[in-house]
């Protein structure tokens, strides 16, 4: 299996099913020295949680003031090309950026009736789903980076008449290389439009999958360690 | 046999995930994959992400963020209980009381919201503390409440109904037409039976409203303008071919957003707590989405729902027939599921024999939305039982024996439905549209 071949010498999915999976029974045998480990952590996680929740939902202010923007260019005349694309890609933005957030505010569906029974079932049930959850959104995660590095190398373009600016994807190209190839980076760079490359909107998708199996590994653990789910849901009042 | 093999392991393992309480999004995921490794040997993986990312970057969805936005800006500001406040004198003139405003509020609330929760807490909240001072039986409030707030799910603007049409490839606004008239008829319905109660059980009969005078009664109407033109305009600019589905979704939200600041309920912190809800109820649908689109795929790959279409094409089954078997099928499964998740998770293998029947998919749209509603308030999983449990404090078994005789009159619906398809058809076949 070429996708998962190793990584430091170790094949992929050590990195990414054993070790976590390993820790979570780490986190169920000693409880306290888990919880220093992780204690740092989670307050930076909570943080990051929250920001991806914020950013979603400015993609989602976005959709609509794009779309308001749509309809009155419309009435005037002009037109706007590729409108609908970009409202497309906001709208993977909104999704993938919050599937974390809505994880831990309790927000997404599962069937509960067996969780509710007992407290038996409410720990060890959970234990499972959550672990049988963390490995498909893991699973989901590694594909989604995967798809969105090889979108840049087959450099595929919109199939819509949407157009970025070049500046924008030199910006954000700057991030994955040395900090000593950007002069040359921005001087090959021009100024003019070219249709989006489908890897810019992508990387909503490999941010925000990542963002949710790490999400479902740490609830994981923390229900391991807290003897207790920390998923609040806010039932509506 | 290799189907039969197929479909005993994609229920084997639905069931596993399902049941183990596994979030239904991630689980079709896991579902998907375990039908594309062993049926296929397509790289499942890149296949699972192309998919995806088609369908969650697609223009259509994006009605579905704005609409829920728009539910949640009436929800969290005054507007909703304005909109209750101008109900509530005109429904003293009919047999049965203010027990129509249940009905009533219900209806228009589901006009300017997509689903039936949001409905049920809006109307509930304040017409439970108000009718039972008034000396109504428990059970009717109740009852008529948990069936009314299905309506939600089928006066437009319906999330249910935009999942199908995004699952299906169906214009989401002739979806919202054709759901226009079988709401009504519904609602016309539920009136009815409370007015059957009115005369039929004496002894429980609460003392008559006192009169108000006629100023005030208008008055208090005047309470209703400010929703009642933001659905209008809503629903008119989609019907009257305006705009698009999304596009009246912007508008929706715009309109609540100038309403509400107009009457000074728009605070921050109701703007930013309407805005971060509609993100993750959009997100969870999304991520239900994704799971099902990855389903699909894997059936697809598998040749499942063509080998089933057969099956049924084989079985002679007339669609009357087909119909009354996905009735009962839909009932059971909505026992123990959402509406949502039911829906996204049987299209892949029911589109393919609906079409092949000759059943047309929009009313098909419609019908599927009433026997899910049905399937809300029958338990053991009951979103309207769940939410009505959290509101009242009655056992869940209490308020699903007083929604019985709701679930009487949906399911009759279904026999209209049946009977008279114009009901769904006509409206969308007959108005202008775009898309």
């Amino acid at each position: 299996m070429r996708d998962w071949q190793p990584f430091l010498g170790l094949y992929l999915w050590v990195w990414l099913f054993l070790f976590p999976g390993a820790f979570a029974f780490y986190c169920l045998f000693y409880r306290n020295s888990a919880r220093r480990i992780l204690l740092p952590i989670w307050r930076i996680l909570d943080r990051v949680y929250q920001i991806s929740g914020v950013i979603a939902a400015g993609f989602l202010v976005m959709i609509l003031v794009l779309i308001v923007g749509q309809m009155t260019t419309r009435w005037s005349n002009v037109v706007f090309p590729g409108g609908t694309e970009l409202a497309g890609y906001m709208m993977a933005c909104t999704s993938f950026f919050a599937l974390a957030y809505t994880l831990n505010h309790g927000a997404h569906i599962r069937v509960s009736v067996f969780l509710n029974m007992n407290a038996f079932l409410r720990f060890w049930l959970d234990a499972f789903a959550m672990l049988i959850a963390a490995i498909i959104a893991t699973y989901f995660a590694r594909y989604a980076v995967k798809t969105n590095f090889m979108s840049e190398i087959l450099n595929d373009r919109t199939q819509g008449l949407d157009k970025v600016p070049e500046w924008l994807l030199t910006f954000v190209t700057m991030f994955g290389t040395w900090p000593w190839d950007w002069s040359e980076l921005w001087a090959q760079s021009g100024s003019e439009m070219v249709f989006t490359p489908i890897w810019l909107p992508q990387i909503a998708m490999s941010i925000g999958t990542v963002l949710l199996a790490i999400a479902v590994w740490d609830n994981l653990f923390r229900l391991l360690i807290n003897q207790k789910t920390s998923i609040k849901s806010e039932t509506v009042e | 046999m290799t189907e039969i093999y197929a479909i005993l392991v994609f229920l084997f393992v639905l069931f596993l995930l399902l049941g183990s309480s596994v979030w239904v999004g991630l689980a079709l995921m896991g579902v998907a994959w375990v039908g594309m490794e062993m049926f296929t040997n397509r790289p499942a993986g890149d296949a699972m992400i192309t998919t995806i990312w088609t369908g969650a970057s697609s223009w259509t969805l994006t009605a579905l963020p704005l609409f829920i936005w728009m539910g949640e800006i009436l929800f969290r500001t005054r507007l909703s209980q304005d909109l209750f406040r101008g109900l509530a004198p005109w429904m003293r003139f009919l047999p049965g009381g203010l027990l129509h405003t249940n009905i009533a509020g219900c209806t228009i609330f589901a006009a300017v919201s997509g689903s039936s929760a949001a409905t049920l807490n809006m109307v509930g909240k304040m017409s439970i503390p108000e009718l039972r001072s008034r000396g109504y039986p428990e059970h009717m409030i109740i009852g008529t409440l948990a069936g009314a707030a299905t309506l939600g799910l089928m006066i437009p603007p319906s999330l249910t109904l935009i999942v199908y049409g995004v699952t299906i490839n169906e214009s989401i606004t002739k979806l919202f037409m054709a759901g226009v008239f079988p709401g009504l008829v519904l609602a016309g319905l539920f009136m009815s039976y409370i007015i059957f109660w009115h005369f039929f059980t004496k002894g429980e009969r609460p003392e008559p409203e006192p009169s108000m005078p006629f100023g005030k009664m208008m008055a208090e109407s005047l309470f209703l303008l400010p929703v009642m033109g933001l659905v209008f305009v809503v629903i008119g600019s989609m019907y009257l071919g305006y705009a698009t589905a999304t596009e009246a979704a912007a508008v929706g939200v715009v309109g609540a957003l100038v309403l509400s600041a107009g009457q000074r309920s728009l605070t921050w912190e109701t703007f930013s707590k309407s805005l971060m809800g509609a993100t993750r109820t959009s997100a969870m649908i999304a991520l239900i989405l994704m799971g099902a689109a990855f389903l699909s795929l894997s059936m697809g790959f598998t040749g499942l729902p063509r080998a089933m279409a057969e099956l049924i094409e084989s079985y002679n089954l007339s669609p009357i027939g087909l119909i009354a078997v996905l009735t009962i099928f839909y009932l059971i499964l909505g026992m123990f599921m959402d509406g949502l998740s039911s829906v996204v998770l049987t299209m892949a293998i029911v589109e393919p024999m609906i079409r092949q029947a000759g059943i047309d998919v929009i009313w098909f749209g419609i019908f599927l939305v009433v026997v899910i509603e049905t399937a809300q308030v029958t338990p053991p999983i009951g979103f309207n039982l769940f939410v009505l449990q959290g509101m009242t404090n009655h056992e869940i078994g209490y308020i699903a024996k007083t929604a019985i005789p709701m679930v009487g009159l949906m399911l009759l619906m279904v026999v209209i439905l049946v009977v008279f398809p114009e009901l769904a058809t006509w409206l969308p076949d007959n108005i202008r549209q775009r898309n």
